[in-house]
């Protein structure tokens, strides 16, 4: 209880609770990104990056999926039995992810279609896990919402800078809504840019940069 | 004791949990049950005017294939006894019959594989094939659905050349010439085969339903 308090005051923890608030939204989105630094979901993030639509959808529902799985956590963080935590973690995030799952199939037939299996694979996603286990787990609900949206941007812009990158090499142009941006006649679209490998070349590439720009490697962080 | 209760605590924590989300998946399925099945319903109607070739909207949303569904398309059972739908395509306003689908199912290598076949007025040029579900290997057999292999059916017949109708598609490798094989998928020997044995028993019950006269 006394720990509900420390969140809403944010005394006790060492400063306001913006200022974690901020730490931790910078930590999700930049220096501890979920894929292009953590390096985890990678399944799902290659699987439907072909199309900047598709990334933006599946970012959404990782989003939607994160931050409730996130604050249900932990709202019942104190009443959770340790020995089945785990159990409970996965269903309250099986219960967003199918909630997500029902909501585009009635909704966005298309997405749902061409997105297939890969939202009720999010259930699975070590992310979604993770910050359940890692930060939800031990810490309030506001910040843990924080956490969550930190987590989904991160992963979202990743999957969009890649989805981006894919559709735009792989098929020549990048098609969103009514937006259309044509690489224009003079350029043969690369159909492995389409296919898994060029997910992978796009992805390497994002981790050199994100490298790049933060300095170090992150291995050289640990020593 | 405390131990014990423990043990009642996780047990009830537990239950409860999967209560709650039980019911919390429980309202949103039955919130959105009426649109899913509409887009359902849609999705296969998208692949019976496909297969028709009759033309629509490529964006059109549900109501919209709907609405061009019931205008263009009867449906007429043939047979008395487990009558077979047909769906006749004939456009609207006139009274030509322009095409005939049926609908085919049969298990695929991991799931069911389901799709129409369309033919000619003829009813025996094939005028399209759409699979609209399928859980094939991605890759291989999944390629089933798409463009390029549903159209190496437009043109072929449902009976060979000595006219022995009703068995005779066969999905074999390489560019084939005769008028009722079709090319297969290099690595999807084992999806060839059961669509062309799902295909061929439609035909042989199609045949069967018309009778001998349809030759």
């Amino acid at each position: 209880m006394a720990d509900k308090n420390a969140c809403m005051t944010c005394g006790g923890r060492g400063g306001l609770c913006g200022g974690k608030g901020i730490a931790t939204l910078k930590e999700g989105v930049w220096t501890n990104n979920p894929l292009a630094i953590q390096v985890l979901g990678i399944c799902s993030a290659l699987a439907v990056t072909n199309k900047l639509s598709n990334s933006l959808v599946m970012g959404c529902a990782f989003l939607f999926v994160c931050v409730g799985s996130n604050l249900f956590v932990s709202l019942l963080r104190n009443n959770i039995p340790h020995r089945i935590r785990m159990i409970a973690e996965v269903a309250i995030i099986a219960t967003f992810v199918i909630l997500f799952d029902q909501f585009l199939k009635a909704y966005y037939w298309e997405m749902s279609k061409q997105l297939g299996p890969y939202v009720g694979l999010i259930i699975t996603n070590c992310i979604v896990m993770g910050r359940a286990e890692a930060f939800a787990l031990q810490n309030p609900p506001i910040v843990s919402i924080v956490d969550g949206v930190a987590n989904g941007i991160g992963y979202g812009v990743a999957l969009a800078i890649i989805g981006f990158a894919r559709e735009l090499f792989g098929s020549g142009q990048v098609v969103l809504g009514n937006l259309v941006l044509d690489l224009g006649y003079w350029y043969t679209p690369n159909q492995l840019m389409i296919l898994a490998p060029g997910a992978f070349f796009v992805f390497g590439v994002l981790i050199a940069f994100f490298n790049l720009v933060k300095g170090g490697d992150g291995e050289e962080d640990k020593k | 004791m405390s131990k014990m209760r423990y043990n009642i605590y996780t047990v009830v924590f537990a239950a409860t949990l999967g209560l709650v989300c039980a019911l919390l998946l429980t309202a949103a399925t039955q919130v959105t049950r009426t649109k899913q099945e509409e887009n359902k319903k849609a999705e296969e109607i998208r692949n019976i005017l496909t297969a028709l070739k009759a033309p629509f909207d490529s964006q059109a949303g549900a109501d919209e294939l709907i609405t061009i569904f019931e205008r263009n398309v009867v449906e007429q059972s043939l047979g008395k006894k487990d009558p077979l739908t047909l769906y006749v395509y004939k456009p609207e306003g006139s009274d030509e019959i322009v095409a005939v689908a049926v609908r085919f199912i049969g298990p695929g290598l991991w799931g069911p594989i389901k799709g129409f076949l369309a033919l000619e007025p003829d009813y025996k040029t094939i005028r399209g094939v759409t699979f609209y579900e399928q859980e094939e290997t991605p890759g291989l057999g999944g390629e089933i659905v798409t463009e390029d292999f549903c159209s190496r059916f437009e043109g072929k017949q449902i009976a060979n050349e000595q006219n022995e109708w009703g068995v005779d598609i066969m999905i074999v490798s390489g560019e084939q010439v005769g008028v009722n094989k079709i090319s297969g998928i290099s690595g999807a020997t084992m999806t060839c085969d059961k669509v062309q044995e799902m295909m061929n028993a439609i035909i042989e019950t199609l045949a069967e339903k018309r009778g001998a006269d349809g030759r």
